[in-house]
């Protein structure tokens, strides 16, 4: 309700206060709003544009979707032809790129104003920042978790212990899981750069330094492969030929076709296990050896941010907050962008919750004192190729092509290089 | 030569009526061509536009360091020489590029000579088996094609599933590093529709006597084929030739979707100009992956003419003998 006063009445004051805002005036005007995802996002999201549509009718909205590879492909020629959408989402290497190449409209003058910030926690507006101003607002939570198939840890005899399992004690139990029941404990999660990071933070280092430099060397993520590599030898982990397909989606996901019992994965992906997976899933934080940083981040999952040359960036922001602060809005759109990033919002999406939103609710609020503010956890421009050198040089290290020191000597060499260090 | 000769008497007539036209106004003439260049001025148009501008742009390029938001700075040869001492991975995506061509090639084209002999032969329902046969080819470059030779080759798929059946165990071939290049060249020779309905066509001329001639001296089917069919078709041939061969080296959705965008489990089947797709636009490297092309360009064209000069060796065409 509160929210509800609050938006109407910033509504009506930037209506009257200011003649030089074009959104007050009768023009009408049409902005471009695209994203990435899948149908239901899409779905949810065309819907919200509709509503808001209906409440600022001299605004129109066209919205335009697609896969991810796409998205970004298309995006980045449109944007370096100079014809960028007004209202783009975006990702961690997305919004390095984009930001450290000057092509985000700095946000900081609609903060408080059209664009109202107040109910999102810091923690996850700091992900949008840089050098100190707001260039992207998060789109909802998440966070990373481990997912795993309770009968199959209930046969093997395996639970999580109380206080969260050390890595050691991991790696033995998902050695149990494999002797027990002849199937994988868990994905082989040493593909993606992503829960190295959280390795990294959890042992108080990070992926990327504040001023844009590569935060670890290769003695960390040799060490961190090669605890991998003791797992794999025991079956503990997947086989190289099922752990090279994976992406994070659900539909190449290892433990989704049954060929591990648990995985490492982000919160905001739970939905579509829920949907895709046959048996009933458990959900625990991610192991660590340290008491204090479970590395685990309040992370956006995506961002939008407004493009710098875009001519109607009052209606874009306009818009943005609608799409982040409305209730009706936060309800239609549900938990296909994380949970909603304003937390009056989430309140009532989670209360109303079923099911797979249910279940991103309660672990959210089980470890919401555990995570980190994700300004810690900001990538810089030349992160994408990072993130797939990194994947394709462990390929070679778990088919036997390139030992665990070469590999990770070989990550930090391009990385470097991909830095411009 | 009687065709050649032939073509040189048309040609030569049509010089003589040229030659007797200037009787004309030369004002009328004129007015013709005008008259053609409009009619030739949309492809006109289309090729400066589309063809020639954004390949002189880019041969630009391939001397600059160019991220797409940054004015593109020139950097003289440091592409190609980068490319050619230092990148690795361009020299597995060259290796993977020549295995690629070396045996999907000769493959696809044995396989469409075969199947066009079975079809070249007056049979109930050839009509339908040749289109059935050429169907592949039009789907071919799909991306959903290419999704279910993934599906087909993947984990739990139905080759791993028929192999099962005799007791082998491959697991998912298109995760394999070993196995993966070999998918992607099965799909290649899979779509040997376009070669086999140009071989269809070059069986058809050769003559009938040729044949029968054969058969008098007691040629069998075998000796048949490689002293009358195949000399008869190797013009034929060598069209396909050239022409597969610069589609195996600009070949890329196959590899793309089958090797999950990345080219194949540890750079398996990192083809050249899926390399040069990551180069530009994965990691914003639009002058070195312009110089790749240049390169691809210039090496297409190399092996291009070193087939002619060889075909003069192995290529016979009709009429040639009687002079």
């Amino acid at each position: 309700m509160l929210v509800v006063a609050a938006f109407t009445l910033a509504g009506t004051l930037t209506a009257c206060s200011s003649s030089s805002d074009d959104v007050s005036s009768d023009s009408k005007q049409t902005i471009r709003f695209v994203w990435w995802g899948n149908e239901d996002r899409a779905a949810a999201t065309k819907k919200v544009v509709a509503m808001f549509e209906k409440e600022h009718p001299n605004i129109k909205v066209q919205t335009e979707f697609s896969g991810y590879p796409a998205y970004v492909q298309k995006l980045t020629t449109q944007i370096a032809g100079g014809a960028a959408p007004d209202l783009l989402q975006l990702d961690r290497p997305t919004f390095g790129e984009y930001q450290q190449k000057r092509q985000l409209a700095d946000l900081t003058p609609y903060v408080g104003k059209s664009l109202k910030t107040e109910k999102i926690p810091a923690s996850l507006l700091a992900g949008g920042k840089a050098d100190g101003k707001q260039y992207a607002m998060p789109a909802g939570l998440t966070t990373e978790l481990f997912v795993y198939d309770k009968d199959i840890f209930a046969k093997a005899g395996v639970s999580i212990p109380e206080d969260g399992w050390t890595w050691k004690q991991f790696a033995a139990d998902m050695t149990k899981v494999h002797t027990k029941t002849g199937q994988a404990g868990t994905t082989d999660f040493g593909w993606a750069i992503d829960w190295f990071e959280s390795w990294l933070h959890q042992n108080g280092k990070q992926l990327y330094t504040s001023d844009r430099k590569l935060g670890f060397t290769e003695g960390d993520l040799e060490q961190y492969w090669s605890m991998l590599a003791s797992m794999r030898k025991q079956k503990a982990v997947t086989a190289a030929e099922d752990t090279t397909k994976m992406d994070g989606s659900a539909q190449n996901s290892a433990l989704v076709a049954k060929q591990s019992s648990s995985e490492i994965a982000y919160d905001s992906s739970v939905t579509s296990y829920v949907s895709t997976y046959q048996g009933k899933l458990g959900y625990a934080p991610l192991p660590s050896d340290s008491k204090t940083e479970s590395g685990m981040a309040a992370l956006p999952p995506v961002y939008y941010g407004v493009a710098k040359t875009s001519s109607h960036k009052d209606a874009a922001a306009l818009l943005l907050d609608f799409i982040l602060n409305d209730p009706e809005a936060g309800k239609a759109l549900g938990a296909t962008r994380g949970t909603p990033p304003n937390s009056d919002v989430a309140k009532t999406v989670c209360s109303s919750a079923a099911s797979a939103d249910k279940e991103v609710c309660d672990f959210q609020a089980k470890v919401s004192d555990k995570l980190s503010p994700s300004d810690t956890w900001l990538w810089p421009s030349g992160s994408s190729a990072i993130k797939s050198d990194f994947q394709r040089i462990y390929d070679d290290v778990i088919f036997g092509k390139s030992s665990v020191s070469a590999g990770a000597a070989k990550v930090v060499e391009n990385a470097k290089q991909s830095l411009g260090q | 030569m009687p065709t050649i000769a032939r073509a040189r008497s048309v040609g030569e007539r049509a010089e003589a009526s040229a030659a007797k036209v200037p009787a004309q106004p030369p004002q009328r003439r004129r007015q013709r061509s005008g008259a053609a260049y409009v009619f030739l001025s949309p492809w006109l148009i289309g090729a400066a536009l589309l063809t020639v501008g954004p390949m002189l742009a880019s041969l630009y390029l391939s001397f600059t360091d160019y991220n797409l938001f940054d004015t593109p700075r020139w950097v003289g040869l440091r592409n190609f020489e980068r490319m050619f001492t230092q990148d690795d991975r361009y020299w597995n995506s060259v290796w993977v590029t020549v295995k690629f061509a070396l045996i999907s090639v000769p493959l696809k084209l044995a396989v469409a000579l075969g199947i066009a002999l079975l079809l070249n032969k007056p049979r109930r329902g050839t009509a339908f088996y040749r289109s059935a046969f050429y169907a592949p080819s039009l789907l071919g470059a799909s991306v959903s094609v290419a999704l279910v030779w993934r599906s087909l080759f993947g984990s739990n798929g139905a080759v791993d599933h028929f192999l099962g059946i005799f007791g082998i165990h491959v697991g998912s071939l298109v995760d394999q590093p070993r196995y993966a290049l070999l998918t992607v060249i099965a799909l290649a020779v899979w779509q040997f529709g376009a070669p086999m309905v140009i071989f269809l066509a070059g069986l058809k001329q050769v003559p009938s006597e040729l044949y029968e001639a054969a058969a008098l001296d007691g040629a069998g089917p075998a000796r048949r084929f490689f002293s009358v069919t195949l000399p008869m078709i190797t013009p034929v041939l060598l069209f396909n030739l050239v022409l597969e061969i610069i589609q195996a080296f600009q070949s890329f959705t196959g590899a793309f979707v089958i090797g999950s965008g990345r080219g194949g489990p540890s750079d398996s089947a990192l083809l050249y100009t899926l390399y040069l797709y990551q180069r530009g636009f994965n990691n914003f490297e639009m002058g070195y992956a312009s110089a790749m092309a240049w390169v691809l360009l210039v090496v297409i064209a190399i092996i291009t003419v070193l087939l002619f000069r060889s075909s003069r060796k192995w290529v016979f065409y009709a009429g040639e003998g009687t002079r």
